[in-house]
């Protein structure tokens, strides 16, 4: 079921009126949400409910047994660390299974044959479970949390799987631990003071990226020159790269925008996933702003397990590339996402090195210039590993920056309302924060009746500017 | 209603007329969110009632589409959907018109008949004669269809134009097909806006997005791939064929079919509609059904994302969803069509011999016939 269809309006309709009829009822209502969120998952394919059904099940049991190996005075022991490592295993596996199977057998085969022996390899058509990533990073955290005993309080099964489930966040994140989450099913929020201006003005901005911007951009500009680069002349591949860059985030800010929102009309708050990330003036800056939630599981669950920052610089710099290499092979088994992570990770190890040994230097530029370049190089960085993200392969993602220098011809494509999507959107992350809270609070005092008629012709509009059917979001493939 | 303290009663319906102050900025009651949200999504369903009953139509999502067609009635009976039309006029959108293929075909025929001398007609019904194609008197060559004739239409303008026999024109139109007149009418644009720059060869394909339900004269919905349905597209597709005809038989039609799609594509019925296409170009000289479904599968006639080509390296044919051609599947089956036109037009001064890297392997072959379904193509 997707966000912006009749089904979810339907299908929340009566999930909203449930929730704060049960809310007062504990555990009537964790029934309500588990029930609702498995209607929500297996609207895509029933068959799939039983892999997230197993996946609560294994990690309750796995985050109960840790807890159980732990001392008293929750210290880690053998047994422990041995659990959590076979529930990493367990996790990895099933999600490695979904992700990179039919690559791993179809690349071996190919080898084979190859060196001529043939090797009949069936087609198995492994599809990838709609946010298997996102709950299986969910449960890692919370048994990583019990193991290293910041969680001390391992949930019943029904509070885990209404955690793991829940539908707002369950195929494209945000990636939420226990501890942000589980305190809330405890807490009975009055009904009386829902956020709801928040709330709308979420749910709309994300419709309005995800159904308008997004598809703009993708039928407009990037899905032709990404598909037959040769086709397209300088001016329309540098504006296709730029338009993805907006493409993806507004598909993937837009989704969570959405996500966020329904959450809190639940009184649910989700943490922050996208903090205008195209405003800033680093890639360090940037992982801070982009897609926050699976940063901070990187950072707590890979980057720190790996030692992080505590040894030599050169350590360091091997962790943090580690981090941005194997976050990008967690898109999918392809050579692109690894150097696109590889961009990230080589790139963060140069930022570091530049400021280490010129922090202390004067250009003698004005500092808002200063400003720009280092935003302006931060964007195109950006926007070049972008470019291998979004190819098919590492030579389709040449063939597209080798137009930037061979391809002539008139550039018909590149349209002023193009311009003006790409640039406007790119402007409106430099929009202070307190503009957006105005509107909030002006549309939460209006009259009742002019909000039902905004969230009327809004959602005309809406419709109207996008195209005919919604395709999935972006991030729903990984 | 508005303020949980105020001593007013929230119940009172004038509080919905009143702008809004709760003690907590920012905030409401649940009861008075449901009620914006159920009144806003009535309005919003009234406002928009014509397009979500024209995608539901597509979808025939059974019982919504009846629910669909009553909502629809009703917003037009008030006369609130003129907003939604104002707004698709000014973007210029779902201007399709409502010209059936069959009121074109008519048109056309009666024209025709007035024009065409009878010897004209005996000729065309012998396959096409197109003069030599020549760098000097090149042949127009036009490339047309939905989004995959896009990827691999732009293969076929490029390649076509390095044979420098070909002058290509590509009008591909996204998210089109014959399923959707309303949404883009092609037996009218083929017509209208195709015919009359008088083009040599018509290289057209559709499909990929006619796996919908069909609404027909009476506003009755066919459901996809039933046998109504299957009638109908079978209609529109040979009176498509037919206003391809040139009347002085000089104009040939490479009718390309459907690849197979996919694992996760939601893209199905390829077999049946190709079906279609080759068994209505059996009885049209003029239209000429090029089988692609061998050049994207295995020996088992199965989906193959990657396969090599004639220098033996594989290579993927087929972009992330499993649908669309990617750059060397398009111009693997661009150097395939292009092979089976030199078939029927003489081509030969043109630089036609494909590289063996983007070329299909010599042994690959077009099937002689084709089966109404394909085992697996579901």
């Amino acid at each position: 079921m997707l966000f912006p269809t009749i089904d979810f309006a339907v299908f929340f309709m009566v999930v909203f009126t449930g929730s704060w009829i049960l809310r007062p009822y504990k555990k009537l209502w964790r029934w309500f949400i588990l029930l609702a969120s498995c209607v929500f998952y297996g609207w895509w394919d029933w068959n799939y409910l039983f892999l997230l059904l197993g996946s609560i099940g294994i990690n309750w049991f796995l985050g109960l047994a840790v807890f159980k190996a732990l001392t008293p005075e929750g210290e880690r022991t053998n047994a422990s660390r041995w659990i959590v490592r076979a529930a990493v295993v367990i996790n990895l596996g099933i999600l490695g299974y979904f992700k990179y199977f039919e690559f791993f057998a179809t690349t071996i085969a190919e080898k084979l044959r190859s060196l001529g022996i043939s090797v009949d390899t069936p087609l198995l058509n492994i599809i990838l479970p709609v946010g298997i990533s996102f709950f299986t990073f969910q449960a890692i955290s919370y048994v990583m949390d019990i193991g290293r005993g910041e969680w001390r309080r391992p949930l019943n099964l029904l509070d885990f799987g209404v955690y793991l489930s829940f539908f707002a966040h369950l195929v494209a994140g945000p990636i939420v631990r226990a501890s942000e989450f589980a305190p809330q099913l405890d807490e009975t929020p009055d009904p009386r003071f829902v956020k709801s201006s928040e709330a709308f003005m979420l749910i709309f901005r994300g419709m309005f990226k995800k159904v308008v911007i997004s598809s703009f951009l993708a039928t407009q500009i990037v899905d032709p020159v990404f598909a037959l680069p040769g086709s397209y002349n300088r001016w329309e591949v540098l504006w296709a790269i730029y338009g993805y860059a907006i493409q993806i985030y507004a598909d993937f800010s837009g989704y969570t925008d959405i996500a966020i929102g329904i959450a809190l009309l639940l009184g649910i708050r989700f943490p922050l996933n996208f903090d205008a990330p195209y405003r800033s003036l680093s890639l360090q800056d940037f992982w801070r702003r982009w897609h926050m939630t699976l940063s901070r599981w990187l950072r707590d669950y890979l980057y720190i397990p790996l030692g992080g920052n505590r040894g030599s610089k050169l350590f360091t710099y091997r962790n943090l590339f580690l981090v941005m290499f194997l976050g990008g092979l967690w898109h999918g088994a392809n050579w692109t996402f690894v150097v696109w992570g590889s961009i990230h990770g080589g790139y963060l190890i140069a930022e570091r090195v530049v400021k280490e040994h010129w922090a202390g230097h004067e250009l003698g530029l004005p500092p808002l210039l200063v400003k720009g370049l280092q935003w302006f190089l931060t964007f195109n960085v950006v926007c070049l590993a972008w470019v291998f993200f979004r190819s098919q392969s590492v030579g389709g993602a040449f063939d597209v920056l080798g137009r930037l220098f061979s391809g002539s011809g008139r550039g018909d494509d590149v349209s002023l309302l193009l311009i003006i999507v790409i640039v406007g959107s790119v402007a409106s992350q430099f929009v202070p924060n307190r503009i957006p809270m105005k509107a909030e609070n002006w549309f939460g005092r209006l009259a009742p009746v002019l909000q039902i008629a905004a969230v009327a012709v809004g959602l005309v509009l809406i419709d109207a500017f996008g195209p005919e059917g919604i395709a999935p979001f972006i991030y729903f493939q990984f | 209603m508005s303020e949980p303290d105020s001593g007013r009663s929230p119940y009172n319906w004038r509080n919905l007329f009143r702008p809004f102050k709760s003690v907590r900025e920012g905030t409401m009651p649940a009861g008075l969110i449901l009620v914006i949200m159920l009144l806003g999504l009535f309005g919003a369903m009234f406002l928009n009632a014509d397009a979500t009953l024209r995608k539901s139509d597509a979808k025939g999502d059974g019982w919504r589409n009846e629910v669909a067609s009553i909502v629809a009635t009703v917003s037009d009976g008030l006369g609130i959907t003129s907003l939604r039309g104002r707004v698709d006029e000014a973007l210029g959108k779902n201007q399709g018109t409502k010209i059936d293929v069959a009121e074109l075909l008519a048109r056309q025929q009666a024209e025709e008949q007035a024009a065409m001398v009878s010897q004209q007609a005996e000729a065309a019904a012998k396959p096409p004669v197109l003069p030599a194609a020549t760098p000097e008197a090149p042949l127009r060559l036009w490339i047309g269809g939905d989004s995959i004739a896009q990827t691999f239409g732009t293969s076929m303008q490029r390649i076509s134009a390095s044979t420098g026999v070909f002058t290509p024109t590509l009008d591909y139109r996204v998210s089109t097909g014959l399923s959707r007149p309303d949404f883009f009418n092609w037996p009218e644009h083929l017509v209208k806006d195709v015919l009359p720059a008088n083009p040599h060869i018509l290289v057209i394909m559709f499909g990929a997005n006619d796996g919908q339900n069909m609404t027909v004269a009476g506003g009755k919905v066919l459901e996809r791939y039933g046998d109504e349905w299957m009638t109908e597209y079978r209609r529109r597709v040979a009176a498509t064929m037919d206003l391809l005809k040139s009347p002085t038989n000089d104009r040939l039609t490479m009718w390309v079919g459907a690849p197979p799609m996919g694992p996760g594509s939601k893209v199905r019925g390829m077999d049946r509609v190709n079906y279609i296409y080759w068994s209505e170009a059996q009885t049209r000289p003029w239209v000429q059904y090029f089988d692609s479904w061998p050049f994207f599968s295995n020996a088992e006639l199965q989906f193959s994302a990657s396969l090599p080509n004639a220098d033996g390296v594989v290579r993927g044919m087929r972009q992330k969803d499993n649908v669309h051609y990617s750059t060397v599947g398009g111009d693997r089956l661009s150097w395939a069509v292009i092979n089976r036109i030199g078939k029927l037009v003489n081509i030969a001064a043109g630089k036609v011999t494909p590289p063996p890297k983007d070329a299909p392997p010599p042994e690959l072959v077009e099937r002689t016939e084709l089966p109404p379904t394909m085992p697996g193509a579901e």
